[in-house]
């Protein structure tokens, strides 16, 4: 180190940031041309003529952009209520994920209760049976009760807990210092304070992610819709794609403009969330106050 | 913001409760003015399919005073998951579209309901024999055959001009294929630009290559293997020769190219002949750009040993356990009388299980249309159904690597064909 | 690390000496502790006894019988136990597969979500979209990105094997070979990392900033701060994600599902994989007897994988919140 001489401007750490900043940049820059890529083709179909798709060699850019394809496909069945319904569930179990789950996360990681370790396990083992397994039964199960046809299969289970969140909020609530909960017991708080006042602001950046991946899962969900559900009314916009594609043709078009609109409120999730990312709070400014 | 955040949680809970009231309608067993809800779950949910059967169960439905259908669509394939989970809760659908070979699988396991008390001779006589076969199970019927397919040979007839030979006499032996597809192929350099034929492609598969060698012989019949015959051997051997002349790149780069099912190799002008069903030439029809194409039977393994082709199809069937089985089976009666499979016929082209419906449909439509359907009519007579084999369900599964492998050049055909027999023989159930 | 002792953990070591207090000072403080506890817990609870807990041992006790959903029920005892290792051949090619997907793909996809998420944490312009972007794919899903890939993976035109002519490597036929169909499906499980990285995006929002400065001042490289700082603090869930995606990769379905046919298991049978396999046997055969054996194989199987992880788990994940096992 030459500590003596004043630093040259390539030396200097704004400019070795700099230089950082634009690597990561390029980086991503061009993964992301491997990631758009797919994108780009279900785009570029949505907005072709069936003629046009069935054309070899395939084009890449449309000859002619059908933005009506888009329009009509919305138009070949109720979509507008099957949207509702999807973003009722989705919903629903995206709060439903969130509260409860970081519940009992918090009890797995920070209250020291009798049997815990052991009902952690019980907790992890129920993500090693396949759900098709126990499908039938739980469907026999769920009739029994008279929830086929209504949402209550889809929306209560996320009421009541998912392994692999609790899981996961429990190992980003294992990195919050103990002192904080032992410091606010000192002063008197008990659990649900603690978890209210402190946990779930500290947190927040995970909470977020259950957020997204529980939103993502009952959105995309097909299989638990299509199996519960029985009146057409209560659909869920990936029942409603499925209809796109025949046994003996696939409307393309069609398929891929409303996958593009399907897919995009949970981009807009995604982005509307992700800010809060930054805005999350760290651990250490949380202790510093 | 924490205050939000509480009105928010506190908000969700109650749309969680309202939500739970609200879906809570459970499947009304009758309509307001006291007809009989018959639930129908079919898998046509498209555009096209859709209206073509409700206007079906429209009709029926005005013709009744004490029945209604209530149609709903489930997406293809889920539909069955679906139907077995309501079948062991008790709570099924009154008519569903299912698979027509396996209709006696899902016999033997106590899937759907004996419809022989409603069904007699005449009721049976509409319906092609080969059909009303894969229906039956230890002598009772348990289905009602709804829709079939045929396979036959599509060729440009542009393509055999260019390459000299007479565009109405479409190969009819093997020997014969192979010598139209040399012609027919194009090639530049190393790379095809067109490929006469290749047996593996379209809707058909080395099985049916197989069975054709052997007399129209398939793998199980009446419970006894015919996996490891000479004549399949041989089949299998023509097909790999057939691999070998094109080469693997050849044939790897064409199913990537048509895999994603967006355009076709014969429609786009790459292959010259091709094995498809009927419903195909709609494509050609729809994308073809007024394509010069003829069909022919599937070209037989030698003179004189059968044009044989396979065929599948659809069937209209109770679940075991069905609330309304009687008024089921009126609408059944419906679906599959002539009225109503002449209308889905010549709407969808598609083939279907009522004789008469079907000859109607042969002399209603015109030009190509009608061409090419009198076509898949005719060929109904040489087309076989290979039933699942209750003793072998899984036989398909067992087989088919050691084909694989014969193709990917691993094994040969004797060897394979005799592990296969055995892997098949050891699944055996009683 | 001692160096870079933040005021968090100096402050811990304050607090240490009066939490043996406290618990003197309240001898109910473990009764307290098992209500709130059993409270936290209680809608897991219920949810486990109410609705999972019953399906999950019918599927126990059918694995010894040969049950086929709607009609039939009789106790065989081992026997399908016994069919996996005797009759049934393909169940040595789906463990075989299995073995071979996740063996893969378990250190490429944390590698590649941690290597993400790491480039995604810092401060670059258009950052929130580009955080969008590589989430994309994971939201994707079904059979519109099977076709997609069946194009990208395309021998002659494809742009994977395009890209790889550029470097004059002459790519595999991938889908259609069955030494490149597992591979080929390991390429599509990176493109879709964007799942895990989130994950770790999160974690990363949790290092403190200090840590960094502190290595800063000691002359820190960049690959050393993500030794000694980053790797052991997000240490809690790459623990998560390898334990999950373990379990994951062992139920691998729904890929070879759509990309083989309805379950055909692709060339040569491989991608025939366990779960595959299993559904197969459920719904193609309906022998789901012999389905939940091999799920509670399975079961046995990835349950002791997953207490061996948790018991390595503890040598190296570090719980910056203190340890109380």
């Amino acid at each position: 180190m030459r500590s003596a001489a004043a630093p040259k401007f390539y030396e200097t750490k704004k400019f070795k940031d700099k230089v950082k900043q634009a690597i990561v940049f390029i980086v991503l820059l061009a993964g992301s041309v491997l990631v758009i890529s797919p994108l780009w083709w279900m785009i570029s179909t949505s907005l072709k003529s069936p003629a046009e798709i069935a054309q070899y060699p395939p084009t890449f850019m449309p000859k002619e952009f059908h933005f009506s394809n888009y329009v009509d496909a919305w138009k070949t069945a109720p979509f507008t209520r099957w949207a509702m319904n999807t973003f009722f569930i989705a919903f629903c179990g995206m709060a439903g994920s969130v509260i409860v789950n970081s519940l009992v996360a918090y009890a797995f990681a920070k209250i020291r209760f009798k049997g815990r370790n052991a009902l952690f396990i019980v907790v992890l083992s129920t993500m090693l049976i396949p759900g098709f397994v126990t499908m039938v039964p739980q469907y026999i199960l769920f009739s029994k009760l008279g929830w086929v046809n209504t949402y209550l299969p889809l929306i209560v289970p996320a009421f009541l807990g998912s392994a692999f969140f609790i899981f996961l909020l429990r190992q980003f609530m294992m990195t919050i210092p103990n002192e904080l909960i032992e410091a606010a017991v000192l002063d008197g708080a008990n659990h649900i304070q603690i978890w209210w006042h402190i946990m779930l602001p500290l947190t927040k950046p995970a909470l977020i992610t259950v957020a997204i991946f529980s939103f993502n899962g009952a959105w995309n969900d097909l299989l638990g819709p299509l199996l519960y559900l029985n009146d057409e009314s209560l659909y869920t916009l990936q029942i409603g794609l499925q209809t796109f594609k025949g046994t003996v043709q696939t409307q393309w078009h069609y398929l891929m403009a409303m996958s593009v609109m399907v897919l995009l409120p949970v981009v807009l999730l995604f982005f509307f969330f992700q800010k809060h990312f930054i805005e999350g709070s760290n651990i250490a400014t949380g202790t510093k106050g | 913001m924490k205050k939000g955040l509480l009105f928010i949680i506190s908000a969700f809970l109650l749309m969680g409760t309202l939500a739970g009231c609200s879906g809570e309608s459970a499947q009304a067993e009758k309509t307001k003015d006291g007809k009989v809800v018959v639930d129908f779950w079919s898998f046509w949910g498209s555009e096209t399919r859709r209206p073509i059967i409700e206007k079906i169960i429209d009709d029926f439905n005005r013709s009744q005073d004490e029945v209604f259908v209530k149609h709903t669509y489930l997406p293809w394939g889920d539909i069955w998951t679906k139907n077995l989970a309501s079948v062991a809760a008790g709570n099924p659908a009154d008519v569903i579209i299912n698979d027509i070979n396996s209709v006696g699988q899902r016999a033997e396991n106590g899937q759907s309901e004996d419809l022989s008390k409603y069904i007699d001779d005449s009721f049976k006589d509409q319906f092609y024999p080969h059909l009303w076969e894969t229906v039956m199970y230890e002598d009772k019927a348990y289905a009602v055959p709804f829709n079939t397919d045929t396979r036959l040979l599509f060729y440009n007839k542009d393509a055999f001009k260019e390459a000299g030979i007479d565009p109405e006499k479409p190969p009819a032996t093997w020997t014969e294929l192979e010598e139209y597809a040399e012609k027919l192929d194009v090639k530049n350099g190393d790379r095809y630009e067109r490929v006469g034929f290749y047996p593996l492609w379209g809707s058909i598969g080395a099985a049916s290559w197989m069975t054709s060698a052997d007399g129209g012989k398939g793998f199980i019949q009446d419970g006894k293997l015919y996996i490891n015959t000479p004549k399949k051997q041989e089949a299998l051997q023509w097909l790999l020769g057939w691999k070998e002349r094109l080469g693997e790149k050849t044939v790897q780069s064409f199913e990537a190219e048509f895999g994603s099912e967006q355009s076709n190799p014969f429609i786009a002008g790459k292959v010259a002949m091709w094995v498809d069903i009927g419903t195909f030439y709609t494509q050609i029809r729809d994308y073809g750009n007024d394509m010069n194409f003829g069909v022919a039977p599937i070209p037989a393994y030698e003179e004189g040993s059968g044009n044989w082709s396979d065929g599948g199809g659809f069937v209209a069937e109770i679940p075991k356990g069905a609330k309304h089985p009687e008024e089921a089976m009126k609408f059944i009666e419906y679906l599959t009388g002539p009225e109503a499979q002449k209308y889905w016929a010549m709407k969808n082209y598609d083939n279907v299980a009522n004789k008469e419906a079907a000859e109607a449909v042969v002399k209603e439509l015109k030009g190509d249309d009608q061409y090419v359907y009198e076509a898949t009519v005719k060929n109904l007579d040489q087309t076989q159904l290979f039933p699942v084999p209750t003793q072998y369900p899984d036989y398909q599964n067992r087989i088919n690597p050691h084909i694989d492998n014969v193709l990917l050049g691993k094994t040969k055909p004797e060897k394979a064909l005799e592990k296969a027999e055995e892997d098949v023989k050891k699944l055996k159930k009683n | 690390m001692k160096s870079f002792e933040t005021p968090i953990e100096r402050r811990g070591a304050d607090l240490a000496g009066k939490k043996e207090k406290t618990l003197h000072r309240r001898l109910s403080r473990q009764t307290r502790e098992n209500i709130f506890g059993y409270l936290f817990i209680s809608p897991w609870i219920i949810g486990f006894l109410g609705l999972t807990l019953g399906p999950l041992l019918f599927s126990l006790f059918a694995s010894f019988t040969d049950y086929n959903i709607t009609s039939r029920m009789n106790f065989i005892g081992l026997d399908n136990f016994k069919r996996m290792f005797t009759i049934d051949d393909l169940f040595k090619t789906s463990l075989w597969n299995t073995l071979y997907y996740v063996l893969f793909s378990v250190p490429l996809t944390t590698a590649g979500a941690i290597f993400l998420s790491v480039l995604l944490n810092q401060k670059v312009k258009g950052m929130k979209f580009f955080r969008t972007l590589y989430y994309l794919p994971a939201i994707l899903s079904g059979v519109a990105v099977y076709f997609l890939w069946m194009q990208l993976l395309s021998p002659s035109t494809g742009l994977v094997n395009t890209f790889l002519a550029w470097f004059g490597i002459e790519g595999p036929a991938w889908l259609f070979d069955p030494e490149w169909t597992k591979p080929a499906l390991l390429l599509m499980k990176m493109w879709s990392v964007g799942g895990g990285m989130l994950l770790y995006l999160a974690s990363l929002q949790g290092v403190s900033n200090s840590l960094y400065e502190a290595a800063d001042l000691d002359g820190a490289g960049v690959m050393q701060k993500f030794i000694y700082i980053t790797l052991p603090m997000i240490s809690p869930i790459i623990f998560f994600d390898v334990l999950t995606s373990t379990i994951g990769s062992f139920q691998i379905f729904q890929e070879a599902y759509v990309m083989t046919e309805n379950g055909s298991g692709g060339p040569g049978n491989s991608l025939l994989f366990y779960n595959l396999h299993m559904w197969n046997n459920a719904f193609e055969v309906f022998d789901m007897g012999y389905a939940s054996a091999m799920a509670w194989l399975l079961f046995i199987v990835v349950m002791i994988l997953t207490i061996i992880n948790m018991k390595i788990g503890k040598k190296w994940v570090h719980y910056e919140g203190g340890d109380d096992k």
